[in-house]
């Protein structure tokens, strides 16, 4: 049995939203820790890897069938401000009745650029280009397009460090999210006979960071494990807005509560993906990463940014 | 795959063999961060959880008026920054600290501790 319209088109809106966008950064700013996040991304540029992302759903298909993808991504600094990035992902496909299609997604690179680290309000903003590359992955399966997408993205990070002595429980809140459309490099998918719709592909976070709340606020002298910590809920969100014709406009996406455990080199995300609607996907699904931090693991070495990583001498540190 | 799977326990155990933090994060302090104590300490104690550059590593402590309390130049000595207060009359305190680790990571905070009245 072969992945019906709307198993492809709630793929194309979850690999969109989902194994598309995990650009990966080790991310400070000021005081703040941004983590790497698993189904948006984090405001910064950096040196890091995600091996493997993993996840589980099941899809909206009738009778749902079951979802495993598997992504890899490998994110590199050119200059201090600029970095690329480029994924892959497997994705597997089984069918109630036992059939079982699989496939490699198109190739992706993200190129972004720093635009602003604002250390005193914890503000990072980054600018972005995902670019989908078409006929890359395993278009016969149905896994990947023939065409590409280009994706112009904004996004954003804001620690809630500067809140008042009053509302100091609050200090380690912090939001993420960005903001992309999605654009085809063809209008029409003579394959599948139909419209190929220009997309708006956001997304955000809310995570509550206990290292934060150890170093900054108050020292509740809790257990180290739980001091590593930072419980978050991401959203991942796609909506058609051009070219769409004949098609429901129908917002597609997930709400991803979850926790993600910081460490010296490397982090560990596990989360649930609660769809937001029918069209979205079958009952919770799971998705979990391992992440390194190459930066702290190779300062000296692939950590450092290709260009002018290590020429300036460390400033010297004023208040 | 079945290879990428593999590894990745072998990696995970490599990984959280390594004691340190490569960023210098702030392990604890004394008086820890956010307490209030029943007496003025005289000493501000920061244990980081890497070792520190000196040279580029600085912490100041400020009363509610802005008012350095500290004693001036910090001694570091590998993960540890210490540096001498003032008599503090009771009063909320805040420290601000920036450390350079030995791996060229710089991280920055700054956090309060109150002497009780």
């Amino acid at each position: 049995m072969s992945c019906s319209m709307l198993c492809r088109l709630a793929f194309a809106g979850f690999a969109a939203t989902t194994f598309t966008t995990h650009a990966l950064a080790h991310c400070f700013v000021g005081a703040r820790f941004f983590p790497a996040t698993l189904v948006t991304d984090d405001p910064c540029v950096a040196d890091e890897m995600s091996i493997p992302t993993v996840a589980w759903s099941k899809i909206a298909d009738v009778p749902p069938a079951t979802q495993w993808d598997i992504g890899v991504d490998f994110s590199k600094r050119i200059t201090e401000n600029f970095g690329v990035t480029v994924s892959q992902d497997w994705t597997q496909i089984r069918q109630p009745d036992g059939t079982v299609t699989s496939g490699f997604g198109n190739l992706e690179t993200t190129f972004q650029y720093q635009v602003l680290k604002e250390r005193s309000h914890e503000l990072a903003i980054l600018a972005g280009l995902i670019v989908d590359w078409g006929h890359t992955g395993s278009t016969g399966s149905g896994f990947a397009d023939t065409f590409s997408h280009l994706t112009p993205t904004i996004y954003f990070g804001k620690g809630f460090g500067d809140l008042p002595d009053s509302v100091s429980w609050l200090r380690p809140f912090a939001v993420t999210g960005q903001v992309g459309y999605q654009v085809p490099t063809n209008s029409f998918d003579f394959i599948q006979n139909v419209f190929i719709p220009q997309q708006l592909v956001y997304g955000a976070s809310l995570q509550y960071s206990m290292p934060y709340l150890k170093s900054e606020v108050i020292d509740l002298e809790l257990p180290d494990f739980f001091n590593h910590l930072i419980p978050i809920v991401e959203v991942s969100l796609t909506t058609p807005v051009s070219n769409n014709f004949g098609n429901p406009y129908t917002t597609t996406g997930t709400v991803n509560p979850g926790v993600i455990w910081v460490g010296s080199y490397f982090q560990v995300g596990l989360e649930a993906m609660i769809p937001i609607n029918r069209e979205s996907g079958s009952g919770v699904g799971v998705i979990g990463q391992l992440h390194l931090y190459l930066d702290d693991m190779f300062p000296t070495g692939i950590g450092q940014p290709l260009f002018g990583g290590t020429s300036a001498p460390p400033r010297k540190l004023t208040f | 795959m079945r290879i990428l799977i593999s590894a990745v326990p072998s990696l995970l155990a490599a990984l959280t063999a390594t004691a340190a933090w490569a960023h210098a994060f702030l392990d604890h302090a004394e008086p820890r961060v956010g307490s209030t104590t029943a007496t003025a300490p005289r000493e501000l104690v920061l244990h980081y959880t890497q070792n520190l550059e000196p040279a580029f590593s600085s912490v100041e402590v400020s009363d509610a008026n802005g008012a350095r309390v500290d004693l001036g130049k910090p001694t570091i000595s590998a993960s540890t920054m210490r540096v001498g207060l003032k008599a503090l009359p009771p009063g909320t305190y805040r420290v601000r600290w920036q450390v350079l680790s030995v791996d060229t990571h710089t991280t920055e905070g700054s956090f309060t501790f109150h002497v009780k009245q």
